[in-house]
């Protein structure tokens, strides 16, 4: 799942939640494709950013996702012994990764460190 | 090395000079306050006769931290909404802020998501008044911004020291300054006469055990700080992420799935305070 700015939408991405206008009025639901016209569409209503499926673009300055995993682990090196910190860092690496590469790819990962 | 006692830092900082004056509208407002008969519209329409003011104090109120579905279109309705003690602080803070913002986006946007943060573990936690919680969020590294303005070499070195010495600035402001911004920031917010509920957090988040009164809110404002730079979002100083106070976690502590949602409702709220941050620039102030 990814917000991003209607400018960067393309036809194709998936709403992974409703399109709404920034004073709250929600313009289409959730699992909507986008088409050029439909973007046309919601731009000219207008709708800002959009939350799409997945994570289809890189946006500037967004640093990627093994080196925001790096930087987590260095964040958390003073307090690495404390159970309840270091569950808090597993969590946030868990997103992050579920967020970026889905469910599957994590269960694969888990998968793999268990053997 | 400069070592100053606590009574010439505490000398140094009431005497700050380096900070932007409180708005004259803040005595009258507590003058207003003090009568019992002073209703919300009444104290809307002082504030309100202050259009850049009504104005910062809309933006903030609508930010995604507070996370009102609806839009506040009036200081009344804010102060209904969110209450005296909130709006006081926000005025209180909004130059204070405003230097920030120039100065230090890192630490601008740090207090912004620790202020998020605290708003959503406060709901969760089941605390009154979690607009209070989300604004001692805010407001809970006041003291870092008082030393960068008034003592800007002392800060200078607390900062090279804890990135030479791989440790955290509150360390280094203990060595160096002999007390932490949690001290300072609630010393300069009790001169600047704002609430206990929302000076104790600021002045115990770092140690909550030791909170003589509102422990639950000082818990989550030390787990949101805590939280956020976890998370990477703005930068506190130095990159590391606090030590966790186990009773006070013991406090609002949430569960492996709880805290699942709370990273997902965290993310959302991040997202839309990255488009707050950028509609807050200095060309998209009020009109006069």
């Amino acid at each position: 799942m990814q917000r991003i700015p209607i400018k960067l939408a393309a036809a194709g991405m998936k709403l992974a939640k409703e399109a709404a206008t920034p004073e709250g009025q929600v313009l289409c639901g959730a699992g909507t494709e986008l088409t050029e016209d439909l973007i046309l569409r919601l731009s000219k209503q207008g709708v800002l950013v959009l939350t799409v499926e997945g994570h289809p673009v890189r946006l500037p300055g967004e640093k990627p996702l093994s080196q925001r995993l790096k930087e987590l682990a260095a964040r958390f090196e003073p307090v690495g012994d404390d159970p309840v910190l270091k569950a808090l860092k597993n969590l946030i690496a868990e997103y992050w990764i579920v967020q970026e590469k889905g469910e599957e790819y994590l269960r694969e990962l888990k998968g793999r460190a268990g053997k | 090395m400069t070592r100053l006692s606590k009574e010439e830092i505490r000398q140094r900082l009431k005497e700050v000079q380096s900070l932007p004056t409180l708005p004259p509208i803040v005595g009258r407002l507590n003058e207003m306050v003090a009568d019992e008969d002073v209703t919300a519209v009444k104290l809307g329409k002082v504030i309100e006769k202050d259009q850049v003011l009504t104005s910062k104090l809309l933006k903030m109120v609508n930010s995604s931290f507070f996370g009102f579905p609806q839009r506040i279109g009036t200081v009344s309705n804010a102060l209904v909404l969110l209450g005296f003690n909130v709006i006081k602080t926000l005025i209180v803070t909004s130059s204070i802020f405003e230097v920030m913002q120039a100065s230090d986006v890192g630490l601008f946007e740090h207090s912004l998501g620790c202020a998020t943060a605290a708003g959503i573990l406060a709901r969760r936690a089941g605390i009154k008044n979690p607009e209070e919680v989300s604004t001692a969020g805010l407001i809970h590294d006041l003291g870092k911004i008082v030393v960068r303005a008034e003592l800007p070499e002392i800060y200078q070195q607390i900062i090279d020291q804890a990135q030479k010495e791989a440790r955290s600035m509150r360390q280094e402001e203990k060595e160096i300054l002999g007390l932490g911004h949690g001290e300072i920031g609630a010393m300069v917010a009790r001169q600047w006469n704002l609430p206990e509920r929302l000076v104790i957090p600021v002045e115990y988040h770092h140690r909550p055990d030791r909170s003589p009164d509102f422990k639950e809110v000082s818990a989550c404002v030390h787990f949101a700080d805590i939280l956020i730079r976890a998370v990477g979002f703005g930068y506190g100083g130095d990159p590391w992420v606090p030590p966790l106070d186990h009773q006070a976690w013991g406090l609002i502590k949430f569960s492996r799935s709880e805290m699942k949602e709370i990273l997902e409702e965290l993310d959302e709220k991040l997202l839309e305070l990255q488009d707050f941050t950028l509609n807050l620039k200095p060309q998209d102030e009020a009109q006069p």
